[in-house]
Formats: C-alpha cells, sequence, structure tokens
C-alpha cells in the first residue's frame, strides 16, 4: 500500500449548540484552517470527500449546500458520504491509493439542534419492524449495558453542532507538508448485524475485526479517540481493540463525532504527543457500525 | 371478498426548528423594507443574490460591508409552466409559472420565482419583469429564496431583452 | 504504484416496476444482488466489502438505510459504505467500489444502488415535506428550455426521444414502462407536465436495484467487463454565469475518463452508451456535452436515427431512465447495462460486436457528474 499520512485537522470549537450559521458557513472555517496550517489552498486539493446527513436539516441534499466551501469551480473531483465523516477519511484514503492523487480533504458536518435527535435517530432502524416502535439511542444504551452489566446510563451525551476537516497526504508530499505526518498504519471499517437480537451485545464483533484489520495490536498505543457515548461502551470497545485506555465523547456532533475522533488520534502525533495513536468511528444502534484508524510517527 | 393488504400507511412526524443565518436574517430586514440586497465579492466583483455571505467561487467570506442594493426589476432568463403534483402538504393546485429572472445590479439569477399579470402561453425569455411587493414576508421565509415579502413578478411593459442578454443566465 | 486492473463479473437487477409490493425493501435489493452474484457465480460469503448507494433518504423516510439493510446484505463482520451524490449516486457508487479493487483494499466487492419509490413520495422529499415541490423535472425544465431556444432544435426532438428509448424498453425484460405503439404525435399529445416537458417526455417512478460485482484480475472470470476509466465531477450549484446546459463538470468528467481509456474521438471509438437521460432534450444536451456532437448538433444525431439501436452510436438501449427510474440505482443501470453489452450478455437489446461502452450518470443541479469505460478486453 502507499504511505499516506493525515498531515492536518481542524475541528470547530467543542460544544457548540444552537449555530445560527449554515452548514456551510460553519465549514469555510475548519476547511481555511486546516489548510493554512500547512500552507495549502483549494486548488490543492486532487480529491475531496465530504459526509453530512439529510434528516439533519429535515430537507434533502445538504451536500450540495456544503459543496460550496469546497470552491469547486472549475468543477472537482469529489464524492459525499451519507456517514460520519471518518468514513470521508477512508475513501479519501483509498482514493490516495491510487497514486495520481496526492493530497486530499475530508470534512463533514451535521447540526443537531434543530430536531429532536433521539426521535430523528428512531428512523434509522429497521422500518417495518424496529421504526415503529421507536426506539431511541438511549433505550438501545440502557440495553447494552445490561447486557454488559453495567448501570443503564440515565443519559446521553448532548447532540451538539460542529464541523470538521482532515488533510491526507501520500508519501513525500506528506513529509514536505508537515514535519511529523501521522501516518496511516492502518484503517477498517465493519458493520455488525442490524438486530440487537442476533448480536451478543456485550462484545462488538465488528470493532474486533476493524481494530485487528487496521493493526492496533501491532504495537503499543500511545492514546486512543473512541466513539464512546456511554462508559458501557468504551468497555465494550477497549476489550475489542485490547486497549487499557481510550477518550469517549464528551458531547455527540452527529456525523462529525467520529472524524473528531479520529482527527483528534491523527493530531497527536502530528504534534508530538504520540507516536502511536488509534482514532475509533461508530455507527447505528449499540455501536453497529465501527471504524478504527492506526496512526504512527 | 375484500383486496388483501399491501400497503400500510405509516406517517412518521419529526419537527424541525427553522433557524434563519444571520445573512438571512439581514436580507429578510431589507426585503421588508422593500430592498433587495445581494454580496458583491470584493475579489472578483460578482453580486450574489440572496447574499451567502460567501463567494463560493473564491471562498471569500462576504457581510454587511459587501451589501449593495440590486433593482426590483429584472430580465426572465428562463421558465417552467408548473402543474402541480399532488402529495401530502402540497398547497398548490392550479398551473402556475416559475421563471429564472436576473436582476439589475445582481450577476446571477434568483430561481423559481412566479409570475403572474399575463397568460401563461405569453411568458416568453428575455421577458422584463418587476416585483409586485406586498405578500406575506412571514411566508416562505426559510432562510433561503426572496421570502414572502414579494407576492410575485409581472410583466414591466418594457422591451424584451435580446437573447445575448439572458442566454448565458439560464440559471 | 500501479493500480489493480477491475473487472465486472456480475450483473444483476430487479424487475423494475412502479409498485414491487411482493418484496420488502431489503428483498428488493437481495432481488438483484443475488442475480449480480449468480452471474459471478459467487455466493454472499465470496463478497469482501459492500457499497451501497441511493437518492434522498427523505424519499423512503428511512436515515441511512444501510444500517438496516446491512443484514440483508449479508454484511455481518463486513465493511458497508453507502454513497449519496443524487441523481448521479448510482454511478458514483459504482465508481467508489471499483476504487476499493484498484486500490488493492478489498479484491470483491459487491456495488448495489436501489430506490423503493413506492415506499415513500420523492416529490415531498425533494420540497423537505413543504408545500410548492415542483419535482426535479420542474427545476430542469427551464435549462431544458435554454437549450431549445440556443439549438434550434424542432419541438419533435424531445418526443422523438421519448419514442426511441420506450421502444427500446420493449426489448428489455427488466424495464419498468412497456408502451406499445409510440408514436411522436402520441407523445406530443400528452398533457405538459413542467413545459416544455410532456407526461410522456419524462421519467416513471420506480421501485427497483441494480448490483454489480467487481474483482481484480485474479478474481476475474472469462467473458467480463474491464473498466478502462472512472471520473467524477461536482461543481457549485448555482453562480453567475453557470451553464446548466452544457456544464463543465460533465465536459471535464467525460474527458478525463475518456483519457484514461485512450478515447480520443468518443463518437466513432465508442460503441453504445448509456447517459442519464431522465427527461427526452436531455439526449441531445448531453450528447453534446460528451463529446459525442459538436455544440448545438445533438439534436440532430437524434433527428437522423444516429442514436437509435440500429444507428451509428446508439444510445440507451435498455431504455434508459425514461423506461426506468428507481433513482439511486438509475445511474448504476447505465454503468451495469454497458458492461453488459461489452459482455455479450444484453439479451433482445445487444448491440453486435459491442466493444467499448460508456456509462453516464448526473445530478443535482447538474452539477453531479459519473463515468465509466468498460471493454470487453484488459486494460
Amino acid at each position: 500500500m502507499r504511505d499516506v499520512a493525515v498531515v492536518s485537522f481542524a475541528p470547530s470549537e467543542p460544544g457548540l449548540t444552537g449555530v445560527e450559521e449554515t452548514e456551510t458557513q460553519l465549514l469555510f472555517p475548519v476547511i481555511n484552517e486546516a489548510l493554512a496550517k500547512i500552507g495549502i489552498t483549494r486548488k490543492d486539493i486532487g480529491f475531496t470527500c465530504s459526509a453530512s446527513c439529510d434528516y439533519l436539516a429535515g430537507a434533502p441534499f445538504a451536500f450540495v449546500q456544503t459543496l460550496e466551501a469546497t470552491g469547486a469551480w472549475p468543477p472537482i473531483s469529489e464524492s459525499h458520504v451519507e456517514m460520519d465523516g471518518a468514513w470521508a477519511l477512508y475513501e479519501a484514503w483509498v482514493r490516495l491509493q491510487h497514486g495520481d492523487v496526492d493530497v486530499a480533504l475530508a470534512f463533514s458536518s451535521g447540526i443537531c439542534s434543530r430536531a429532536d435527535i433521539r426521535e430523528v435517530l428512531s428512523i434509522q432502524l429497521d422500518p417495518y419492524y424496529l421504526a415503529p416502535l421507536w426506539l431511541d439511542p438511549l433505550s438501545f444504551g440502557r440495553l447494552q449495558a445490561e447486557a454488559v452489566g453495567q448501570e443503564p446510563p440515565t443519559q446521553a451525551p448532548a447532540y451538539t453542532d460542529a464541523a470538521a476537516a482532515v488533510v491526507l497526504a501520500a508519501g513525500d508530499r506528506a513529509r514536505e507538508l508537515v514535519d511529523r505526518p501521522a501516518w496511516i498504519a492502518g484503517i477498517d471499517h465493519r458493520t455488525d448485524a442490524h438486530y440487537p437480537g442476533v448480536r451478543d451485545l456485550s462484545k462488538s464483533e465488528s470493532a474486533r475485526i476493524a481494530g485487528q484489520q487496521a493493526g492496533v495490536d501491532k504495537a503499543p498505543v500511545d492514546v486512543a479517540y473512541l466513539s464512546a457515548q456511554y462508559p458501557h461502551e468504551g468497555l465494550i470497545l477497549m476489550d475489542a481493540l485490547g486497549l487499557t485506555h481510550g477518550y469517549g465523547l464528551a458531547t455527540n456532533p452527529l456525523m462529525v463525532s467520529g472524524l473528531i475522533q479520529v482527527g483528534t488520534a491523527a493530531d497527536a502525533v502530528i504534534k508530538g504527543d504520540a507516536n502511536r495513536s488509534v482514532g475509533h468511528a461508530s455507527a447505528g444502534p449499540c455501536l453497529q457500525q465501527n471504524l478504527v484508524a492506526v496512526f504512527e510517527a | 371478498m375484500s383486496e388483501p393488504v399491501r400497503f400500510v400507511s405509516q406517517k412518521v412526524d419529526l419537527d424541525y426548528k427553522v433557524v434563519t443565518s444571520p445573512v438571512a436574517r439581514r436580507f429578510d430586514e431589507q426585503m421588508r423594507a422593500g430592498r433587495i440586497t445581494g454580496h458583491k465579492c470584493p475579489e472578483c466583483g460578482l453580486v450574489y443574490v440572496p447574499p451567502k455571505g460567501f463567494c463560493p467561487i473564491d471562498c471569500v467570506i462576504t457581510d454587511e460591508s459587501n451589501e449593495v442594493e440590486v433593482r426590483d426589476a429584472g430580465t426572465l432568463t428562463s421558465f417552467t409552466v408548473i402543474t402541480p403534483i399532488q402529495y401530502q402538504g402540497q398547497e398548490e393546485k392550479e398551473e402556475y409559472v416559475l421563471a429564472n429572472i436576473l436582476l439589475d445590479g445582481a450577476s446571477g439569477t434568483i430561481g423559481q420565482q412566479r409570475v403572474e399579470g399575463i397568460p401563461h402561453s405569453e411568458v416568453r425569455m428575455g421577458m422584463r419583469v418587476k416585483a409586485v411587493w406586498g405578500g406575506d414576508p412571514n411566508e416562505g421565509s426559510r432562510g433561503w429564496g426572496l421570502t414572502g415579502a414579494i407576492k410575485h413578478w409581472e410583466p414591466s411593459g418594457e422591451p424584451d431583452e435580446p437573447k445575448e442578454k439572458y442566454q448565458e443566465h439560464v440559471l | 504504484m500501479s493500480s489493480e486492473r477491475v473487472a465486472v463479473v456480475g450483473c444483476g437487477q430487479t424487475h423494475h416496476r412502479k409498485v414491487r409490493d411482493d418484496l420488502s425493501m431489503a428483498g428488493l435489493l437481495r432481488e438483484a444482488a443475488e442475480r449480480a452474484l449468480a452471474d459471478a457465480q459467487m455466493d454472499w460469503k465470496d463478497v469482501d466489502a459492500v457499497v451501497i448507494g441511493k437518492a434522498p433518504d427523505p424519499f423512503e423516510g428511512i436515515m441511512m438505510p444501510e444500517i438496516y439493510l446491512a443484514d440483508a446484505l449479508g454484511c455481518a463482520g463486513k465493511p458497508i459504505m453507502r454513497v449519496h451524490t443524487a441523481g448521479s449516486v448510482g454511478g458514483s457508487t459504482a465508481v467508489v467500489a471499483t476504487h476499493l479493487v484498484s486500490s488493492g483494499v478489498r479484491e470483491r466487492v459487491l456495488t448495489i444502488g436501489f430506490e423503493k419509490q413506492s415506499e415513500g413520495d420523492t416529490t415531498w422529499g425533494l420540497g423537505g415535506g413543504r408545500s410548492g415541490s415542483v419535482g426535479a423535472g420542474g427545476y430542469f425544465a427551464p435549462h431544458m428550455r435554454a437549450y431549445i431556444d440556443r439549438s434550434g432544435a424542432p419541438d419533435y426532438i424531445g418526443p422523438a426521444v421519448a419514442v426511441k428509448d420506450r421502444r427500446n424498453a420493449l426489448k428489455n425484460p427488466y424495464a419498468h414502462l412497456k408502451l406499445e405503439n409510440l408514436t411522436i404525435e402520441t407523445v406530443m399529445e400528452s398533457p405538459y407536465v413542467w413545459e416544455p416537458v410532456r407526461r410522456l417526455e419524462s421519467c416513471p417512478t420506480s421501485d427497483g436495484a441494480a448490483a454489480m460485482v467487481l474483482t481484480n484480475e485474479k478474481g476475474a472470470t472469462e467473458g467480463a467487463a474491464w473498466v478502462h476509466g472512472t471520473a467524477i465531477r461536482s461543481e457549485l450549484g448555482q453562480f453567475p454565469g453557470r451553464d446548466p446546459v452544457n456544464p463543465r463538470g460533465g465536459r471535464d468528467c467525460a474527458a478525463d475518463v475518456y483519457s484514461q481509456a485512450g478515447i480520443t474521438d468518443p463518437f466513432n471509438e465508442v460503441d453504445v452508451a448509456e447517459i442519464y437521460v431522465p427527461f427526452s432534450w436531455y439526449e441531445p444536451m448531453w450528447l453534446e456535452n460528451l463529446g459525442f456532437a459538436a455544440e448545438g448538433d445533438g439534436w440532430k444525431l437524434v433527428e437522423k436515427g444516429v442514436t437509435d439501436i440500429t444507428g451509428e452510436l446508439p444510445i440507451n438501449v435498455s431504455g434508459g431512465v425514461l423506461s426506468s427510474n428507481p433513482i439511486g440505482a438509475s445511474g448504476m443501470l447505465r454503468f451495469l447495462e454497458v458492461a453488459l453489452q461489452v459482455r455479450g450478455l444484453a439479451g433482445e437489446h445487444q448491440i453486435d460486436g459491442a466493444r467499448t461502452g460508456v456509462g453516464h450518470a448526473y445530478g443535482g443541479a447538474s452539477q453531479f457528474f459519473a463515468m465509466w469505460v468498460v471493454r470487453n478486453e484488459k486494460p
């Protein structure tokens, strides 16, 4: 595989809520900052991958609006995932493997303060059998806590508003752009079955496979940032990834949480705070889908 | 014998709060005062109506200091006559004209504007139109479009513009 | 590093219909996926990763439906990604899947696009639940009017495309609309929906799915289609001076993919093309945008019958989007149909000796583009 690194990361200010700006306006400063940190402009980007969710805004085509933050004129090579921004980073990493593009931008945005997200997330479920039950994320969290013998949580971290951007670069281009590129030593993502009833909720098989494929256990980990909303999710993930410590989510800006955890892990390497770090993103009920990235100096 | 049940209607009701950005709010205030405003990009000089708060080409942030007023009259660059499709919540029942209009002083068109006061068969590209104010400004102001302050557009009676004036402004 | 070669070894699609009330959403996807797997002589367990695409979630009222569909697509323990790039999504989903294989990251990828329009309301979804949603046709109609105005094309060109594609659909067992004995006159007599576009010049609303299995060279079977190029482009939706009639994003996308495939004269070097024509006038518009005709000349190819199934450059011989429109699958169907053509498996609508095929999809405000070139030979 080609050596690819995260060379820059910029999130919006943590804990934002009730944001009045549009998602595009939220993205402008974080994309600007991610580029300015390494002294490049939008014209230096060879591939862009964006991430957003129509159900946060309650209107279709969130990504059509956010494209306006990329300077897409003349036209750019760009794709979009309706997933957490960590998967946009994954797609950008895949794209950079080809050798014809050296620098890529991945970003995501989400404004959670315009709807009741617990309610909104319940239409993420199987429309025939689960959605009519209006199961919300906290109920799922309590269910899973029981499965691992932990006190069921009474509250989830607040859903907040955020945007984040990362710049990835390959090989020598990465070395030119930053002193300590956060080399992606491994990255993988997996899903479990959707139905909680067919899973062993005390474990995360998908996180285990993703962690193993990403090579988490190949060397000691200095720091890990996990998309754990509750203490029991942290325990399940650390068990799956073979970690002894990991930082969870203080707040949960949907669509951006995972990219922030993964970007923060990369940033720890870039800044020299860690030589080997792990970032994790999750989606779906009871940690259904998991992405794990390992960064090395 | 009754027909077997093939569909069960499941209506999902989610409430969203509509938040207008500060840029849209300022634009709305100006509209309520009868002024159509835009932002002029300090780099390329293009005038965006309604203002976005940035120039998407130069990726420059714009604000009130970049505000310019444009005329409430312009040229119809293209249009369609819509036969409204009926769905839950659709209030439109009759055919109506939606047009893209290049306002005098703006660099680009405003889209999907209602044109009235003329038989549908006489609406044409290049036709000059003017705003009919006096609509309900609280209607349709979702941070986009021209808000409800303008009821619709109607022919101004000025001579049509030639093709060169409108054909690069389909959108 | 050099990229892995990518082969299309399996193609499957549903029988597209207005209402597939015999199947759940998951069942609809499985119908297409199982046909693609059977074609590839594979089983679910052989798949390394799934890439799924569909149009906006509000169309069916399910947020990120891939979360629920993971079970039906055999994804437990596997990676699944969800792409969404508006109307072009079926195409860009196939491009993301191709990249997973060409990068060497995965070896066998199932890619699938779908829409079950009967279980939701697209026009409602497009308006975010508010009144006054005009549908895609209402948005695109002024662009088509501008094309007619600019090119001086006669009014029967759009209807001629509508007739051609529906005749082609009669040869395609999977196509949704089966309109016998359609003539230019009957199309012109059908009511306007978004003038200048008539009902019979517009795509239907369909339930359907399309799936393909892509592998690296090692996994390729005899008779596979080979990917010779993929390209995507996005451009800003609205800014002063933007031309949605002949958008630069589409021109750039075409130039990129032709250059990868070594095509310098698309009209003469391409044997068959499936291009995204949801409203009749987009055929001449895209013929120009994709370099098959000079600007202003696209309609002349239609008039001369050049794009007929028996013509020099057959376009949308499957019946196209005008005959089947499961939106999230519509772009992938374009990619899939040209793969079938170069594999010689298109059945009654097969173009004899097709060696080079171009698949194309567009979306948003004519601002998202995805294309690929496939051939019957390795690159």
